[in-house]
């Protein structure tokens, strides 16, 4: 396969942005128009790569930009395996979200801009995608984050969409400050960043656990692992298919992809770490889905519960049986889940347009009638969310429970503690919004969203969650992916499956009974401690109460001692020295006192040089 | 365009001459001059410069010694000189949209081209030579003149105190710099002990080297923005290229001392700047604080005796160089719409002018390093340069990229983003900037995001 081919599925993205954003700011339809076309360019080249790409095949295209003494500032381009797993999911995610975006966005005033920063997005997602080492994936890693940051700041002129955004780049850029010194150790230790060279190397001369530390804090900012997750939430307050596309499918999920691509740099402390870290993650978000109200920020905790689940797949290591790898397991998990969730975001969005901008699940309910084809997909995806038998998330999640159970001991409790609270908020969720009665005025005058924004939902929601299920269980399928095809047993994770589902059955029940929320009503103190958001809190305060006074004091000294005596024992001094001329010269205020005064001083200076050479 | 004339070295004597001939006629004939005239000579005066520009640009070479004032463009210098043909470029076209409004036109824009012609002529000369230190020297102190004399009589607020600090630091520093240069002959062949703490105290200084950096911050916000554009951007960076010259290899037992002052600058002031209310006050203080990661560029580069630090350090300071100055420049269109830098004072500012947020944002995210801009590949650079140092000192340097996007960003939220703050609403809308408004910034940002995606612009120069 040519490798020009990449170079094209790279750089048309940024094409659209630059038009987009340059020339079409206040022609929306155009920049909409050009922007979907582009994405579906690029999923079409996409999917010509894939299928030229051989089993086992490497591709790679480089071309040095620049030489900082012995280290050369490289584009390169690297498609393998594992990239071409993450290519597909992006393409064709991006691809449908950008199409929904379409309806989701037609009254907006600014859409220009908007899918300026989702083209600008695809570019810098595609570029970790198809990154050849961690120069060129830090590069767009920061990238991803701006963009991550422009489109959250979408609903600029509003309170909460600014820090938000605000909160998303820096807790991003606090994880980066590992990862930079991450990067640094790994050219300190091998010489090299690149992936290629990185893996030889280290099966050689395995890699120091702080290495892997360091790496992993990257992994911890982007996919939002605690306790840098708490940007997450607030990322909601961008546009819906911006939650879909980037903090549900994409951005959060390159953390993962980078994860497994260099799996090998991460010593088994490291692993236990992520282990530990992702299963409790994903147990407490899940729990602290079920206190939300707003259906977006509920779909958030789902997904730090599911970044949790890949972390802990991740950290049950390279050596699982039969070939198996946890950052395998990882993968597989990344791409169902970007299909499902995907699905659910875009749902909610479809959900949202119908109610007129209603957010509050509160305020919501009998949709389904009203609105069922996104009822359809979302049920669909909530199911595979549920991990159901046979569609695509339980393959993956089943494969996750069943290797922590066999090798990963406590953590499975954990990991089971979140199958069960998945089950439990989706039933909330299908319950609150799609079945019952309307609530409120939005709910009862809802409709059904347009094509443009029901297609994409029935291809993610009902062709990935459904047909993908099946096949994942094809053995040719497998052989990309996995090292065996997904077969059905019944073991230790199946049954947490079963016992969740039926768990799930039971909540909806008791979610039909109340008017309101049933967990709120019955369990006030629990649903408080759930609702509650403690890591922000701890933040806000370290911000309020230390960072700002602290700030204030070094402002403070360096004005009183550094300045103040310093620029006094000068400023005093040398005038005094040089006598009253210099200081007549400072309040005389003329032009042409001051100019001539320098002259001659700037002449004396010129004959002393003179004189020296 | 005939490549050998370029080439020649002839047009690097007019690109020098011709600003510093001009700023002097314009002074003592200018009176007699309309503001077309004096618009017509400040936009001819820059030509040779601009034309200069691009001959590094395309042939990625250095060209000949210039036959008459004997500059010649050696890999920092030509970096530096490029990147202060934008600046100065940049910060004249601002001048001369200032002129309606500044009492002494002709004066103003003959001081401003003089600071222009003196910081081209310091870059322009070889520090290899003795006569080219010296003249380099000589002509950073012609255009430090200026600095004092615009800042004094055109300044805002606080002028005549900051302008009488920003003298004494400067000029003191220069003098303790010189003694170092003299100390060692101008040679830096020769530089003992002695010479290389002078040279890094006095030339560090004019860097604003923590703790000499107390002129720094109230002297840009209180000189008049070109002045800025030019100062903060170009002319200081003329302390780096000495000490390039002459510290870098030399530092022996300073090298400790300059690790501490770097951090001091790259943390202690970092956090300073989280203090800050008043815009360009934070850009001037962001200034000072980006200065931290480049000494680090250089001491990792003296301590290790490898390229990489130095060459991201040049990189870095030609692409900071950009940066702070579009920030200037923009940061006084803010004061223009909004009547205030004040960031209390303001907010909500997009509504009214969503390029100036545009143009203020892609500024910032320059400033803090965005992938695209010069800055990313320099502080990058930089922290990878200093990979073999102990862990603490590589945290400690790289903790800039957290700090410098906290009070950026807390920036451009409190100034353009969230509803428009109701005093700025009872204000009377003079729009969005126009598109004469937008070409300074919009070339500086072209500039640094040149470098940032093809920097072999930059580091081909520093490998001849």
């Amino acid at each position: 396969m040519d490798a020009s081919l990449l170079a094209w599925i790279l750089f048309l993205p940024l094409a659209s942005a630059a038009a987009c954003g340059l020339l079409l700011r206040r022609r929306g339809t155009l920049a909409a128009g050009l922007s979907i076309g582009t994405a579906f360019a690029v999923a079409g080249l996409a999917l010509r790569a894939l299928h030229g790409l051989g089993d086992g095949e490497v591709i790679l295209a480089q071309a040095e930009i620049g030489r900082l003494g012995e280290t050369a500032l490289r584009v390169g381009l690297r498609l393998d395996g594992h990239a071409a797993l993450m290519l597909f999911v992006v393409t064709f995610v991006g691809a449908w979200i950008h199409l929904f975006s379409w309806g989701y966005m037609r009254e907006d005033g600014a859409r220009g801009r908007f899918f300026a920063g989702l083209s600008l997005f695809m570019f810098a997602i595609l570029g970790i995608v198809l990154a050849d080492g961690l120069l060129m994936t830090f590069a767009f890693w920061e990238l991803v984050g701006f963009c991550s940051y422009l489109l959250i700041s979408h609903y600029w002129d509003t309170g909460f969409a600014p820090p938000a955004a605000k909160k998303a780049f820096i807790v991003n850029r606090v994880g980066d400050l590992g990862f930079i010194l991450g990067i640094a150790m790994c050219l300190s230790t091998y010489g090299t960043a690149d992936f290629g060279e990185l893996a030889a190397k280290a099966a050689v001369e395995p890699a120091p656990a702080l290495l892997g530390f360091l790496l992993l804090c990257g992994f911890i900012g982007k996919s939002a692992q605690f306790p840098l997750h708490v940007w997450l939430t607030d990322a909601m307050a961008g546009p819906t298919p911006v939650s879909a596309l980037i903090h549900a499918a994409t951005m959060v999920a390159a953390g993962v992809f980078l994860m497994a691509r260099i799996d090998f740099l991460l010593a088994p402390e490291v692993l236990q770490l992520c282990l530990w870290s992702g299963a409790g993650m994903a147990a407490l978000a899940g729990l602290c889905a079920l206190a939300q109200t707003d259906i977006k920020r509920s779909l958030a905790y789902s997904t730090l519960a599911h970044l949790g689940i890949m972390g802990a797949a991740l950290g049950l290591g390279p050596d699982l049986g039969g070939g198996l790898t946890g950052a395998q397991l990882a993968l597989l998990h990344m791409t169902t889940h970007a299909f499902f969730k995907a699905t659910l975001f875009l749902g909610a969005g479809s959900v949202i347009h119908g109610c007129h901008h209603e957010q509050d699940m509160l305020r919501m309910g009998g949709l389904a009638r009203r609105m069922p084809l996104t009822f359809a997909a979302f049920l669909a995806a909530t199911l595979s969310n549920c991990a159901v038998p046979f569609l695509a998330g339980w393959y993956s999640k089943d494969a996750i429970l069943e290797a922590a159970h066999t090798s990963g001991g406590a953590a499975f409790a954990l990991l089971a503690v979140a199958a069960v609270a998945t089950c439990l908020y989706s039933a909330r969720m299908i319950r609150l919004v799609f079945l019952g009665e309307p609530r409120a005025e939005g709910a009862r005058e809802a409709h059904e969203s347009p094509w443009t924004m029901t297609l994409p939902l029935v291809v993610l929601g009902l062709g990935y969650s459904v047909v993908a299920g099946t096949y994942l269980g094809l053995p040719e399928a497998a052989a990309r992916i996995l090292p065996a095809p997904m077969e059905f047993h019944l073991g230790a994770a199946s049954a947490v499956g079963l016992v969740a589902l039926a768990l799930g059955l039971v909540a909806l029940v008791l979610y039909g009974r109340s008017s309101g929320d049933a967990l709120r009503d019955r369990a006030p103190r629990l649903h408080g401690i759930l609702e509650r958001r403690w890591m922000d809190g701890l933040y806000d305060g370290y911000v309020a109460k230390v960072q700002q006074p602290a700030a204030e004091l070094v402002a403070f000294l360096d004005l009183a001692l550094i300045n103040g005596l310093a620029g006094k024992v000068l400023a005093g001094g040398v005038p005094a020295l040089l006598g009253a001329a210099s200081r007549r010269l400072f309040h005389a205020g003329s032009v042409r006192a001051t100019a001539a005064w320098f002259a001659l001083g700037a002449l004396l200076l010129i004959a002393l040089l003179m004189g020296l050479l | 365009m005939d490549n050998a004339l370029l080439a020649s070295g002839t047009l690097l004597d007019l690109a020098v001459g011709v600003p510093l001939a001009a700023g002097l006629l314009l002074l003592l004939l200018g009176r007699f001059l309309g503001r077309a005239s004096l618009a017509l000579a400040g936009n001819l005066a820059a030509l040779p410069a601009l034309l200069q520009l691009g001959f590094l640009l395309t042939e990625g070479r250095l060209g000949a010694p210039s036959p008459v004032g004997g500059f010649l463009l050696e890999p920092v210098g030509a970096v530096l000189f490029g990147m202060s043909a934008v600046v100065g470029a940049a910060a004249l076209h601002k001048a001369l949209r200032q002129l309606a409004d500044v009492r002494l036109p002709h004066a103003y824009l003959g001081l401003i081209l003089i600071l222009w012609g003196g910081t081209l002529g310091a870059f322009a000369s070889p520090l290899t030579t003795k006569a080219g230190v010296i003249a380099a020297y000589v002509l950073h102190e012609v255009a430090l003149i200026p600095t004092f004399v615009l800042t004094l009589h055109w300044g805002g607020e606080g002028r005549r105190a900051a302008a009488m600090q920003m003298a004494i630091y400067l000029t003191l520093g220069a003098m303790v710099g010189l003694a170092g240069l003299v100390l060692c002959d101008f040679s830096p062949g020769q530089v003992g002990p002695s010479a290389a703490g002078l040279i890094l105290l006095g030339f560090g200084a004019l860097v604003s080297l923590f703790p000499f950096h107390s002129w720094a911050a109230p002297g840009y916000s209180a000189a008049p923005t070109p002045v800025s554009m030019i100062h903060a951007g170009a002319l200081k960076k003329f302390g780096l290229a000495v000490l390039i010259a002459f510290v870098v290899g030399n530092l022996g037992a300073w090298s400790d001392l300059l690790l501490w002052l770097a951090l001091g600058n790259t943390v202690l002031l970092g956090v300073v700047c989280l203090a800050q209310r008043d815009l360009k006050q934070l850009v001037s203080w962001s200034s000072v604080a980006h200065m931290g990661p480049i000494f680090l560029g250089l001491w990792v580069a003296d301590r290790t005796g490898q390229a990489d630090g130095l060459h991201a350090a040049v990189l870095l300071m030609a692409a900071h160089g950009l940066s702070a100055a579009a920030l200037f420049a923009l940061a006084h269109e803010v004061r223009t719409k909004a009547g205030t830098y004040r960031i209390d004072e303001l907010g909500g500012l997009a509504a009214r002018t969503p390029v100036l947020a545009a143009c203020f944002i892609a500024a910032t995210m320059a400033s803090i390093g965005l992938p695209g801009f010069g800055n990313f590949w320099g502080e990058f650079g930089i922290f990878l340069a200093l990979r073999d140092q102990a862990l603490w000192v590589q945290v400690a340097a790289a903790s800039t990229v957290v700090v410098s996007a906290v009070y950026m960003l807390r920036a451009v939220a409190a100034v353009f983003h969230g509803p428009l703050n109701p005093e700025l609403a009872a204000r009377r809308d003079e729009g969005d900037i126009g598109w004469t408004d937008r070409l300074g910034p919009l070339a500086l940002l072209a500039a640094s995001l040149a470098i940032g995606c093809l920097p072999f612009l930059v580091t081909r120069l520093l490998r001849p």
